[in-house]
């Protein structure tokens, strides 16, 4: 049960900082069970064939650390990590490729994973600190008008709402939102506040620093389609403003609305989308989708095969929504 | 009076559902009881008295003045379970452990059929009449369990 596989998404750095990000990864105190490289560039290169990058595959290979290489989809890296999430280990550091953790930052982390425990992340540092003097909450409410918690250094273990860049957290706990665009901005946020939602705790955690050399080219800054970081803005502020209500898409046939009504009176403060509102009174899954962009962390036929379902349909939505 | 409900949703490659039970006009034959067919327009009409296109109050009222039913797996054995009113769905490839529901009488003939992944659409899935239990097995279970 504590399986850890390390993610990085990488666009852009190949001769930059993504060298920096291995190096620290393969020398951490406590080692990963699985690396993996998901190579998200315009144009994919052989790395092998690169003095430093070929060190590093022989280093993993003497340390004993499994390691993959995978060219992704150029989707955006929340499709990277919702793949990294449903691979079956049991955790999952995402390590962002122009962050340098310190070679404790892993097993500092890792010291807080426990069955209540969503995600845990530590100090994301970028040079010259700017943000000394807040005194930031980590509560989704104030995440527009205060810094997030993890840029300065963490004096102390603390419960927050969402985490940034960074962290490691529970596998299989939560879906990336796939509905966001290319950029995926804000992806983070709503997968850790999705994390925190279902009652898991979100923490930061002291000595677990990492240093964030933020790189004006590569990874989500070679998008500048500002229309695309609105439409996620949009798509996020939809998100937080149903935080409060539990949202339930009916995205399936008849007969699993009728199975669903047994479920129904149980869920507190439902918003329902609906196919068949005769059957599960509630909104179209038009305005879902318009909502909530894409809306298959709500199939119920794709969690199923995703838990690899041997139970009742209607225990699938108990699991699912209570 | 017993409700047969013959056919599950249609796919859309055209294809004929493997979820469809192969047997139905042999099934009416050895039912002594007056049937009436529910389904959706287009469907193959198997006895006299087919309703198409039922609301779901009349759907509901049909329910309630039969004896008992026959189906596929399809919406409808979901349906007259939550009224209660429980009868034998005829199973090939979808688990009735998953999708079928413990009061109504669930008959499979043999497990090794399902297919692997049951949460995948079903235009994958090639039809095959072997996988499904024959009518006298059929009217077997329905005489002990609905007399």
């Amino acid at each position: 049960m504590n399986s850890v596989l390390c993610s990085v998404a990488t666009r852009g750095r190949y001769h930059t900082t993504l060298p920096l990000t291995l190096n620290a990864i393969i020398n951490q105190t406590k080692k990963v069970d699985k690396l993996i490289i998901f190579d998200d560039n315009d144009e994919p290169q052989d790395m092998r064939k690169e003095l430093v990058y070929s060190y590093f595959f022989q280093m993993l290979d003497i340390k004993g650390i499994k390691w993959e290489w995978l060219f992704a989809n150029k989707k955006g890296q929340h499709h990277i990590h919702q793949i990294a999430n449903t691979m079956g280990f049991d955790w999952v550091w995402r390590v962002d490729d122009d962050a340098i953790p310190e070679p404790n930052v892993l097993q500092n982390l890792f010291n807080y994973t426990h069955k209540n425990v969503g995600a845990i992340g530590g100090a994301i540092l970028t040079p010259p600190f700017q943000f000394e003097s807040f005194k930031p909450t980590g509560k989704i409410e104030n995440i527009n008008t205060e810094p997030n918690i993890q840029w300065s250094f963490i004096d102390k273990v603390k419960e927050v709402e969402h985490l940034h860049c960074s962290f490691l957290y529970r596998a299989g706990g939560h879906d990336y939102n796939l509905g966001l665009s290319r950029v995926a901005h804000r992806e983070e946020t709503l997968f850790t506040y999705g994390l925190f939602k279902k009652g898991y705790k979100i923490l930061v955690v002291p000595n677990a620093n990492t240093w964030h050399f933020k790189n004006p080219n590569g990874g989500i800054r070679s998008e500048t389609n500002q229309a695309l970081y609105e439409q996620d803005e949009n798509l996020f502020n939809n998100l937080i403003n149903y935080s409060d209500k539990k949202i339930v898409i009916l995205n399936c046939g008849m007969g699993d609305h009728v199975v669903f009504t047994h479920v129904l009176p149980k869920i507190k403060n439902a918003e329902v989308f609906t196919c068949y509102p005769d059957i599960v009174p509630g909104r179209s899954i038009a305005e879902a989708r318009q909502l909530f962009g894409n809306i298959d962390q709500w199939s119920i036929y794709i969690k199923m095969h995703q838990w690899k379902w041997k139970g009742s349909l209607e225990d699938a939505y108990r699991k699912m929504y209570l | 009076m017993i409700i047969i409900s013959p056919y599950s949703k249609a796919l859309r490659n055209g294809k004929p559902n493997a979820k469809n039970y192969p047997y139905w006009k042999e099934l009416i034959e050895l039912i002594d009881e007056p049937i009436v067919q529910i389904g959706i327009a287009g469907e193959e009409q198997l006895v006299p008295d087919f309703r198409k296109n039922l609301s779901l109050s009349e759907l509901r009222e049909l329910v309630n003045q039969c004896k008992t039913w026959i189906s596929c797996d399809s919406f409808f054995q979901h349906f007259a379970w939550d009224k209660k009113k429980y009868g034998i769905v005829l199973w090939s490839v979808s688990d009735p452990l998953i999708f079928g529901h413990p009061e109504n009488i669930n008959l499979l003939k043999d497990r090794n059929n399902l297919v692997e992944n049951q949460f995948l659409w079903w235009e994958d899935t090639e039809h095959d009449a072997n996988k499904f239990v024959r009518p006298e097995a059929v009217i077997e279970s329905l005489n002990a369990n609905f007399p």
